[in-house]
């Protein structure tokens, strides 16, 4: 199986719709999965209008400390030590500062008195809905105010890898930015499509994510999206891409279609047929270039 | 002084664009410094064509190994959370430093004290100045995993520097996880800006969630309001009892001014003051 993540940096640039147009495109030629990678604002079920979830289970990949205050003695080593200053100090007792707990465990080796714990912690909850396109997309969502994103993201792909083992292709969307959720996301891929709109920021964002799949040394190829909105940037970036030796997949034009179908949730290859040949191009392209390995 | 937070969940809804019109406004009168804690993609310098000037860089300690003390137990490695430390009985640990994240549960279990602490660079803090505005960003470095790390020595210098400031603006990263959570936490007033579509509603509810968990003040800027259906959003904001602030309709100038780089001013700013 090979996987295609898509990313962006800038967030809302039309990722996850075209995440989901790309994959119904791929799904009619080879067998695929489609992974949910943005588990703060988790949306690809959304888009493909696939609403309902199996087995929506509570996930763990988190601890956070736990105090026994009637054994501790206040000798206020966990507070001192604690590198994320998430412990507070109130009436000569540790109080968990719960946000900024990463469970790393520390206090709890320092503790003379036994009186720190390790709990586990339910994060996220991870799930998958079937699609009315033929595929599975996996998905999850961090629980309110948790951390440990990156650490989730990798369950998502596991438990995509797990559902279809025999995929084709696992199409990933990942979330907005470049930091832990989305390295996670990047990792492993064999391939990244990276979204750009012809806009000063979106441009910038691009060039910060380009740096993170270079880094793992993945191939790179670029949609342009709402291309037109500013046809002068749209070369510029075209000309960025050319000397950095990654291919332009396909220009997208503005529509307002493209909320419309958002709206009726309905991916827009299905919504309007003019763009599906947009998609089957890039598909085409994408599949093509793993049958010749 | 206040401190005002600009977030959203989802990306893309116009936090940038709403948080640089709304420092320019405010500076007309008052004493702003607006903050780009958006550390993974900063753009509001962009959009507010601020040349950027370094003030600090912001470093994260990361574990030494004095190979001579080092008895090759292994015990480092079984304590490191993060997996950052591969340690093979009598080999040396092989620290894998991107995936540290500083904790010093490592060192502490080190038998010997053959840990010691250095740094690794992490990210930049600049600084920068226009339209009457004081500007603070934040930059993560490229594959660097903690952006909360940089958002957390941006809120130091908030906190130092508050008092000479009648507004404090502070524009968020999207989505709810630790880098926007760190951000929200300096604020006392933050507004949510969406999009009347399913997923501007499905990520508006995680971070009026996450505010509500938080106990701050929320209020709702709802962007090209006229595109899709307001009644969802209108909704949300009666059962997270937030204010629907300001509306925004959908206009080809806004964008295009946008892709230009160019800050928008408008009577929905005015109201946005107003509520302030």
């Amino acid at each position: 199986m090979k996987t295609i993540t898509v990313l962006s940096g800038k967030g809302g640039v039309g990722k996850s719709s075209i995440t989901a147009s790309l994959a119904v495109a791929m799904s009619r030629k080879k067998k695929i999965i489609s992974a949910d990678c943005d588990v703060d604002a988790s949306n690809l079920a959304l888009v493909l209008g696939a609403e309902k979830h199996e087995e929506w289970k509570p996930i763990s990949t988190n601890q956070k400390a736990k105090f026994d205050l009637k054994k501790c003695n206040s000798c206020k080593k966990c507070f001192n030590s604690c590198f994320f200053n998430a412990i507070e100090w109130i009436n000569n007792k540790p109080r968990l500062k719960e946000f900024s707990c990463e469970g790393c465990g520390l206090c709890k080796m320092i503790c003379p008195a036994g009186a720190i714990t390790e709990i586990d912690i339910n994060n996220a909850k991870l799930g998958y809905s079937k699609t009315k396109y033929g595929f599975i997309v996996v998905s999850a969502q961090l629980n309110i105010g948790e951390s440990g994103s990156g650490k989730i993201v990798s369950e998502v792909k596991n438990k995509a890898g797990k559902l279809t083992g025999d995929a084709d292709f696992m199409i990933v969307d990942s979330a907005a930015g470049i930091g832990c959720p989305v390295i996670a996301s990047v990792t492993g891929s064999d391939y990244a499509v990276i979204v750009v709109e012809p806009t000063p920021s979106s441009f910038s964002d691009m060039q910060r994510a380009m740096e993170i799949v270079d880094h793992f040394r993945i191939p790179i190829g670029i949609i342009i999206n709402k291309f037109d909105i500013n046809p002068g940037y749209s070369r510029k970036i075209e000309s960025f891409s050319k000397k950095n030796d990654k291919e332009i997949l396909t220009k997208i034009p503005y529509d307002k279609k493209f909320v419309d179908a958002l709206v009726n949730l309905t991916p827009i290859i299905v919504y309007d047929e003019k763009f599906k040949s947009i998609f089957d191009t890039v598909a085409e392209k994408l599949i093509k270039m793993f049958s010749d390995e | 002084m206040e401190i005002i937070g600009i977030t959203g969940g989802k990306g893309g809804t116009g936090k940038s664009t709403i948080s640089s019109s709304l420092a320019c406004e405010l500076a007309k009168k008052s004493k702003v410094l607006l903050v780009d804690a958006d550390v993974d993609c900063p753009n509001d310098h962009l959009i507010l064509n601020i040349k950027r000037e370094f003030l600090k860089t912001v470093w994260q300690r990361i574990p030494k190994w004095d190979y001579d003390k080092c008895i090759k137990c292994g015990l480092c490695g079984t304590v490191c959370k993060p997996n950052a430390i591969v340690s093979i009985k009598d080999k040396n640990p092989i620290f894998m430093q991107q995936q540290c994240n500083g904790c010093g549960a490592c060192a502490f279990k080190c038998p010997v004290d053959a840990i010691s602490w250095g740094k690794k660079e992490i990210g930049t803090i600049f600084k920068g100045k226009n339209h009457n505005i004081r500007f603070l960003s934040g930059e993560l470095k490229t594959n660097e995993p903690i952006s909360e790390f940089v958002v957390n020595d941006i809120n130091k210098i908030i906190e130092k520097e508050k008092d000479q400031y009648d507004y404090i603006i502070i524009d968020t990263a999207a989505g709810t996880h630790c880098p926007v959570i760190s951000a929200l936490e300096m604020c006392d007033n933050v507004f949510a800006v969406t999009e009347p579509t399913p997923l501007g509603s499905h990520d508006l509810e995680i971070i009026l969630k996450l505010l509500k968990r938080l106990k701050i003040k929320s209020s709702i800027i709802l962007n090209r309001s006229d595109i899709g259906d307001k009644k969802i959003i209108k909704d949300l904001a009666g059962k997270y009892n937030s204010k629907l602030t300001a509306e925004i309709p959908y206009s080809k100038e806004i964008i295009d001014k946008y892709s230009k780089g160019v800050p928008i001013i408008g009577e929905f700013i005015q109201k946005i003051i107003k509520e302030l």
